[in-house]
C-alpha cells in the first residue's frame, strides 16, 4: 500500500516540477522565473523525503536541510541582486540600451 | 496503521504540491503565483515531512525531522514575501481584470456597478 502511495506522490511531484519548468520557460519577467526555480527547489526536497520514506533510512536528513538552504539562499541571493538593480534588468544600471523606456516594464 | 497514516500523510502533502504548481502555472498575475507557492508549498512540504516523521520508528531522529520542518516553514514564506516584495517594487503588470461572472448579481437589480472598473 505504501508503495503505491510513493509512486502516487512521486508522479503528482513530477507533474509540480514540469508545470513549474513551463513557468520557467514563459515567465514575462525575471521574478517569475526566480518563483519557478524555487519551486523546483521544493519538489526537489519533497522528492528526496518520498525517497527517505521508501528506502526506510535517515541519512537524507541532512540533505534535506542543505536543499532546502541552498533554495531560499539562491532565491534571496537573486532577489538582492535585482533589488539593487535599476529596472529588472541586470544591465540597465551601467549601460542602459538606446530603446530602453522607462515608462514601461 | 502506520502506513495508513503514512500515506495518508504524503499524499494529502504531495497533492497540495501540485496544486501549488497548478497555482504557479495558472494564477494571472506574479503576486498571485507567489501567494500560491508562499501557502501551498509549506503545507505540502510539511505534510510530507510529517509522513516521514510518521514512519520511522527510531524517536531520536524525531528532533532532526522536527528542525527541517521549522527550516521549512521559516524559509518558504520568507522567500515567497521577498519576491513579492520585489515585484511590488519593480512596478510588475497587476492583474486589473475583472473576476468570474459567476457570483455576480442580475444586471437587473444591479446595473453597472462602478467598484468593479479598472482603477486606473
Amino acid at each position: 500500500m505504501i508503495e503505491v502511495s510513493i509512486q502516487l506522490a512521486f508522479a503528482a511531484l513530477t507533474a509540480a516540477i514540469g508545470l513549474a519548468l513551463i513557468r520557467l520557460a514563459r515567465g514575462p519577467t525575471v521574478i517569475d522565473r526566480i518563483l519557478a526555480f524555487d519551486t523546483i527547489a521544493v519538489c526537489a526536497v519533497g522528492m528526496i523525503v518520498l525517497l527517505s520514506i521508501l528506502w526506510r533510512t535517515t541519512f537524507y536528513l541532512e540533505l534535506i536541510l542543505i536543499f532546502s538552504l541552498l533554495g531560499f539562499t539562491g532565491a534571496v541571493a537573486y532577489v538582492y541582486y535585482l533589488s539593487r538593480t535599476d529596472n529588472g534588468d541586470p544591465t540597465s544600471e551601467e549601460a542602459p540600451s538606446p530603446n530602453h523606456r522607462p515608462d514601461r516594464d | 496503521m502506520t502506513e495508513v497514516l503514512t500515506s495518508v500523510l504524503i499524499l494529502t502533502g504531495a497533492a497540495f504540491i501540485l496544486t501549488g504548481a497548478i497555482g504557479v502555472v495558472r494564477l494571472p498575475d506574479l503576486l498571485c503565483r507567489s501567494h500560491a507557492v508562499g501557502k501551498a508549498l509549506t503545507l505540502g512540504i510539511f505534510l510530507l515531512l510529517l509522513g516521514l516523521w510518521a514512519q520511522l520508528t527510531d524517536p531520536q531522529v524525531g528532533f532532526r525531522i522536527l528542525l527541517a520542518i521549522l527550516f521549512q516553514i521559516l524559509t518558504i514564506p520568507v522567500a515567497s514575501h521577498l519576491i513579492s516584495q520585489l515585484a511590488f517594487q519593480k512596478n510588475t503588470p497587476r492583474w486589473r481584470q475583472r473576476p468570474m461572472d459567476d457570483h455576480r448579481t442580475p444586471a437587473s437589480t444591479e446595473p453597472a456597478s462602478p467598484a468593479l472598473a479598472p482603477e486606473p
